[in-house]
């Protein structure tokens, strides 16, 4: 306590010098604090948007059916019989040919039930989705996504048209909305068509009863992992116990890699600033050894009057770990001044950017590390001295 | 008190081998007023750090308190040094950025004495050496015998077994060395033990016993 306020005064001492000294320290803190912070506020941002765009869906490829096909009724049984499953939906891509009027292009069509649109999180502006009785009677209805009916068709209130798959006449009952689910955008980038799976048979020769991929929903509650566990198991002792003949994919691996690039991102950016904590750890030693060599005499005084070594040592290792701590508080303090205003400029992007709490404890830790490590030696170098050769230092 | 037997203590200046203490013997009792005399050069100011326990010599042995000074680390010396003897140097020596109060106290600090006695003893200690008005101001803004008064109190606040003097008035102008060698005649007479190291023969005369010093021998005058 007496150290702390014998620090601050001879601190106080020289403002000037002391804030110069603090500089490094404060730049660091604020490299360290804004940059982690920033990278962070725009990762959650962004995970968010995926995590809000399907990503409880799973999405399982049969490559070999062992004679043992799957078809919609066993799709639709395993959807009731486990209990972590929430809706499943199957999933068959087929190129086509659309045409509307004299433009033709070509699609991508999905042929799947009425399901789909909430596994996926596909989210309508026009009309309805697939249902149950579109795919019993093999009904000839599409719904497009929102490139395809603005690009093709040429307006998006365009439910009740035809458009032509390969010849033949479908009826659009709906439109996605502009945000198509990130990952529909992602395995595509030309138009795409929602049809019932049992139209699509009819329209494509490869596509049969045997349904060799599908999308899978974790139930209210579930986690996708242990869908994928309970689906995997199912398949296997289905399947013969051949796990090459399936695979089953999450979106999760999606999640995983982009928290892995941001993460290392972090990291990266919290070492440049760590560096730059340390370059400002060099001026505090530099500025203790003046400190030490400007205060001889003083030093020599205190042992005089009996400071021990270990005396001398907590003042000057106090001293320097205080300008660190203050030069650290400053710093904290102009990193969120500087983040509430980068929040204000960023409102329109939707992304939140505070102060990182975790990274404030790292700051706050590593400066009290940088005052610890870079006043040791200074303050050895005064707790060393004699005492004769202190009290006669100067005159 | 000061049992001081045989001490030798040697300087390396260049090449040159200086013998700064030739075996130097005295003794001195406890509640005496001792002066020790010498010109410059004559190895008092190496006597004075020996006799402080800011240095140790090289041979020869010294006893404080009946407690032999040798072999001991500098954190034990540093404890000696806090315990049995308060400094009074020429130059005052007072820490310039605290104010006189708390020049007093940081002795006590350093033993560890707790805030509540520390406070009375400080206040104490000013209040003998009659600058209580002056506690709370910083030495620049005291004079030359204020300060030195206050590095009096400073040594005394520990209540030492001896109060050792380096030319406690050779920054003084003569009224004032009067004042302050007045306080020490005081601090005498309430049985403090003093030993007082000087080149002015004036000053060495208030004592009541001198030493000599001269190439680093001793020799004693009576009065």
């Amino acid at each position: 306590m007496m150290t702390l306020r014998m620090a601050l005064r001879s601190i106080g001492a020289n403002k000037m010098r002391a804030l110069l000294t603090m500089l490094g320290i404060i730049i660091g803190v604020v490299a360290l604090v804004v940059l982690v912070s920033l990278v962070n506020g725009a990762t959650s941002s962004v995970t968010n948007a995926v995590s809000s765009l399907g990503t409880d869906m799973l999405t399982v490829t049969i490559s070999d059916d062992k004679g043992l096909p799957m078809d919609l009724e066993t799709l639709a049984k395993w959807r009731d019989e486990l209990g972590a499953v929430g809706l499943t939906a199957p999933s068959t891509t087929a190129s086509v040919t659309g045409k509307y009027g004299s433009d033709s292009d070509s699609f991508t069509v999905y042929g799947t039930s009425e399901a789909y649109d909430d596994i996926a999180g596909l989210k309508l502006c026009m009309g309805r989705f697939l249902n149950s009785a579109d795919v019993d009677s093999h009904t000839r209805v599409c719904v497009l996504s929102y490139k395809a009916a603005t690009e093709l068709i040429g307006y998006t209130d365009c439910v009740g048209e035809q458009v032509s798959l390969n010849g033949m006449k479908f009826t659009v009952i709906g439109v996605l909305s502009d945000s198509e689910s990130i990952t529909t955008s992602m395995r595509s980038s030309g138009y795409t068509a929602y049809i019932p799976y049992t139209s699509l048979m009819r329209l494509s020769d490869s596509v049969t009863e045997a349904v060799t991929s599908f999308v899978v929903s974790a139930a209210e509650g579930r986690s996708v992992d242990e869908v994928e566990l309970v689906l995997t198991e199912k398949l296997m002792e289905r399947l013969e116990q051949d796990d090459d003949a399936f695979s089953v994919s999450s979106m999760n691996i999606m999640e995983d890699a982009m928290s892995s690039i941001t993460s290392m991102l972090s990291i990266l950016l919290g070492g440049i600033a760590g560096i730059s904590l340390v370059v400002g750890g060099i001026g505090i030693m530099n500025i203790m050894l003046v400190t030490v060599t400007e205060r001889t005499r003083e030093i020599g005084i205190r042992k005089a009057i009996g400071a021990t070594h270990g005396a001398i040592l907590r003042q000057f290792l106090t001293e320097a770990v205080v300008l660190c701590m203050l030069g650290c508080a400053i710093g904290i303090f102009l990193s969120w001044t500087i983040l509430r205003m980068a929040a204000v400029i960023a409102s329109g992007l939707s992304m939140s950017f505070t102060l990182n709490g975790p990274v404030v404890g790292i700051a706050v830790g590593f400066c009290i590390l940088i005052g610890v490590v870079f006043g040791l030696y200074p303050a050895n170098k005064a707790a060393k001295m004699k005492p004769i050769d202190a009290l006669h230092y100067g005159g | 008190m000061i049992d001081i037997q045989d001490l030798c203590k040697f300087y390396t200046v260049g090449d040159e081998r200086v013998r700064a203490l030739d075996h130097a013997t005295m003794h001195i009792y406890p509640h005496e007023f001792v002066s020790i005399i010498g010109p410059s050069g004559s190895g008092k100011s190496t006597l004075m750090n020996i006799i402080g326990c800011l240095d140790v010599a090289d041979a020869g042995s010294y006893l404080l308190d009946g407690i032999p000074i040798e072999d001991y680390t500098d954190n034990e010396l540093a404890r000696i040094r806090n315990e049995k003897i308060g400094f009074v140097f020429q130059s005052f020596n007072l820490i310039a950025k605290m104010s006189a109060e708390e020049n007093v106290e940081l002795p006590l600090i350093y033993r560890g004495v707790g805030k509540a006695e520390r406070q009375r003893r400080v206040a104490e200690a000013l209040e003998r050496v009659g600058l209580t008005k002056r506690a709370k101001h910083q030495p620049t803004e005291l004079s030359g015998g204020q300060q030195q008064r206050v590095a009096i109190a400073r040594a005394l606040v520990t209540k030492p077994s001896l109060i050792l003097a380096d030319e406690p008035t050779g920054n003084l102008d003569s009224k004032t060395s009067a004042e302050i060698m007045g306080m020490f005649h005081a601090l005498h007479e309430q049985g403090n033990t003093i030993v007082l190291i000087t080149h002015d023969n004036d000053v060495a005369r208030q004592a009541r016993r001198i030493i000599h010093i001269r190439d680093g021998k001793l020799s004693e005058v009576s009065l």
